[in-house]
């Protein structure tokens, strides 16, 4: 008999891992648990709240996430909305969200990890939809979302290492946090399916917004002899030095080749879209509840970007393979043996890495620097 | 006759203050003309400031919580400015306080009062002995305080990162970079509103006393308005010196310690949210009286919450900045201007 109540959450993702079919495209990776939905709202009295780490302008992460607003105002046009930017890791941001709701916010979008600073709010605030980008607690009343960055990361990763010619790739990196660790992986072992010398050196420059740092970092990769870089900004500093420097360059969130367009090869692109006007019609209907940790995967929410200009066709291909191989048969190349940077076995061999541990990974692989924790 | 100004060395309290209302609400004018020429109410929006932080309990909360910290980087910074000194470093030494106060939250284990009081001594020391190289470095070579005191700033926010991203990273949760949930924590009482800002609000009060009625207060007022004068006096400036920048530091220690010990229960990059250069602008504005900084620094917080009402209600962050700005800029013309008084020459006798 299964406890429903005292459920753990690793226990539950055995269960989990029991019924799912082995593919890559467990769409729920920890399904709401039995709670009553919120009842329903209507649509002239519902309050959506968007709380983003960085600028609208950034063209990137914050940017992406306002366009899943922009469209969950176009299907929902009579529902009002509140958007903050640019909110800090700090006490403000729970004021921010405690405001949201004193505005009286049936809903409320986190659109990056605030951990505590959120439940502080959300616990108390039960009547209210909430969900955390990246999130990692959910509760009764909060949903976590996130996107398999880890498949399209690997598939630009093996463009990286067709392209470059030292074998040194760059990661300018935000926070030594499992996003920044399953990146890194994913996109050396990419590289190193083509390039088994290549390596990866990371440099953490503690933000998720900071052009000037994040073009510092760059720079000092490409001093280092990387010829690619890589990383997870909100925004395209980086680009312009690997342009600057006549070097290859990979991006996040959306497609910001103007900014170096003979340097880009890629990026790992978002789309919240769909996902938001799901979760908006579930809660207005009354048939919300939270207690959901969703990966969106490859092809709906996440995938790579059409190439760039200066691609050559057959490595564009090769990459393409994989990305096809993937989205048809669900293949996966998270498949032990993998060893971390110490060398020691932590993915024992012929085991393949569940959605959780790849979302969860903490640890780097063999050849990736500048990451210990 | 033509008019013309005067300027006059010393301005009363009641002119200092009227000027500096006048320049208050012609900041609040220009705001709202140029909200309304951009499309917003600005009635409306002032209506909901004021209703959001005063007249609610959950703006009251929030206000309590933004003010208790800038009581006490504001006093910190107006205690070393007694002296003449800038604390420009009550950032870095927040960050100290908040780290140490983590460190013995995490590592010892003990009853939850013994351990808060622990915490408090123990985060005031953490700031202290942040201060401590620039103190010495002033006292005893004579190295200008600011320029110390602002760099290590750098060197406590990447020391609080390095620990909270790496050694003490929290491994319950694993996502945020920050550190576990420190166990203890101060005791509430009104809603999330706990005792730390009590004694935020007491500080300014007792340094005020001291400075008013001990000897030591006199000493330190004399040194500050006049150091050779005070040296030909006997009293031992430099060692007045040394305690008002540790004290300084201490304080600024005091307000990282509440902050995690009160309202953010981890320690984490974003914790000062920049609370100790904003104690730089409270105690300008206090005009370094430390009962001022009870004032300065409750308008600072009302600033800071309308900002965070006027976000909810659509308005960008750049536009809040700018209007926090002027008012900041406002005020100093202000202050300016109270020292100049329109004079018409009089007649010329023969």
């Amino acid at each position: 008999m299964i406890d429903l109540k005292n459920i753990n959450r690793r226990r539950f993702m055995g269960l989990a891992g029991m019924t799912a079919a082995a593919s890559m495209v467990p769409w729920k990776v920890r399904q709401a648990l039995a709670a009553t939905p919120l009842p329903a709202v209507k649509e002239e009295d519902a309050i959506i709240g968007f709380g983003h780490v960085g600028p609208i302008s950034d063209e990137g992460w914050t940017y992406s996430h306002h366009q899943g607003l922009e469209a969950v105002k176009a299907a929902f046009p009579k529902a009002k909305y509140l958007e903050v930017e640019n909110i800090p890791f700090s006490a403000d941001c729970t004021r921010i969200y405690r405001q949201m709701v004193s505005d009286g916010a049936n809903m409320i979008f986190s659109t990056s990890n605030y951990g505590d600073l959120i439940y502080e709010v959300s616990d108390r605030a039960t009547d209210v939809a909430w969900f955390e980008c990246d999130g990692r607690r959910p509760a009764d009343n909060l949903s976590g979302y996130y996107i398999q960055h880890w498949y399209p990361t690997y598939v630009v990763g093996i463009a990286a290492g067709l392209l470059s010619k030292t074998g040194k790739l760059g990661y300018v990196a935000s926070f030594p946090v499992p996003s920044v660790f399953s990146g890194t992986n994913a996109f050396l072992m990419g590289a190193r399916t083509v390039n088994p010398n290549a390596t990866l050196q990371a440099v953490v420059i503690n933000s998720w917004f900071d052009p000037q740092g994040a073009k510092q970092a760059g720079t000092a990769l490409a001093d280092n002899g990387c010829d690619f870089l890589f990383g997870i900004m909100d925004e395209a500093a980086y680009l312009q030095v690997a342009e600057e420097r006549g070097i290859w360059a990979a991006m996040w969130n959306t497609d910001i080749r103007r900014y170096g367009p003979k340097a880009y090869v890629s990026s790992i692109v978002l789309d919240w879209k769909d996902y938001y006007v799901e979760q908006v019609k579930k809660r207005l209907a009354g048939e919300w509840t939270g207690g959901e940790e969703t990966l969106l995967p490859m092809g709906k929410g996440i995938d790579r970007d059409a190439w760039g200009e200066r691609v050559p066709a057959d490595v564009a291909a090769k990459a393409d393979a994989v990305r096809d191989k993937m989205l048809k048969e669900g293949w996966s190349p998270f498949v032990g043996e993998i060893k971390d940077a110490e060398g020691t076995v932590r993915v024992p061999a012929g085991h393949r890495m569940t959605e959780d541990e790849l979302y969860n990974w903490d640890w780097s692989i063999e050849g990736v620097s500048g990451l210990k924790v | 006759m033509a008019l013309h100004f005067v300027r006059s060395p010393v301005v009363s309290s009641a002119r200092a203050l009227t000027a500096r209302v006048i320049g208050f609400v012609l900041a609040l004018g220009l705001g709202a003309l140029v909200l309304g020429i951009a499309g917003f109410d600005s009635l409306h929006l002032g209506r909901q400031i004021i209703v959001k932080s005063l007249g609610s309990q959950f703006g009251l909360e929030d206000l309590g919580l933004l003010y208790t910290p800038l009581l006490l980087t504001g006093l910190a910074v107006t205690v070393m400015a007694r002296m003449g000194l800038w604390n420009i470093g009550a950032d870095g030494q927040f960050y100290l306080g908040a780290f140490v106060t983590t460190a013995i939250g995490l590592f010892i284990k003990g009853p939850e009062p013994f351990m808060l009081v622990l915490m408090f001594f123990a985060g005031a020391a953490g700031g202290a002995l942040w201060i401590l190289v620039p103190t010495l470095a002033k006292a005893y070579a004579k190295v200008d305080e600011i320029i110390t005191t602002l760099l290590l700033n750098f060197v406590a926010l990447l020391l609080v990162y390095y620990v909270a991203t790496g050694p003490w990273r929290d491994r319950v949760s694993g996502t945020t970079a920050s550190t576990g949930r420190v166990p203890y924590k101060m005791p509430d009482f009104f809603g999330s509103l706990h005792w730390g800002f009590v004694i935020a609000l007491a500080a300014p009060i007792l340094f005020a006393l001291a400075l008013r009625y001990t000897k030591w207060g006199y000493e330190v007022r004399l040194s500050g308005a006049n150091p050779d004068a005070a040296h030909y006096a006997g009293i031992p400036v430099r060692r007045r010196l040394i305690t008002i920048m540790l004290l300084s530091g201490a304080i600024a220690g005091i307000a990282g310690m509440l902050e995690v010990a009160g309202t953010v229960h981890r320690l984490q990059g974003g914790i000062s949210n920049n609370y100790g250069y904003l104690g730089v602008m409270v105690a300008v504005l206090a005009r370094g009286s430390a009962l001022g900084v009870i004032a300065g620094a409750f308008l600072m917080a009302l600033i800071l919450n309308a900002g965070i009402i006027l976000q909810t209600q659509g308005l960008t962050t750049s536009a809040v900045l700018a209007l926090t700005g002027l008012i900041m800029l406002f005020t100093a013309i202000a202050d300016q201007f109270a020292h100049y008084r329109l004079v018409r020459p009089r007649a010329a006798t023969a």
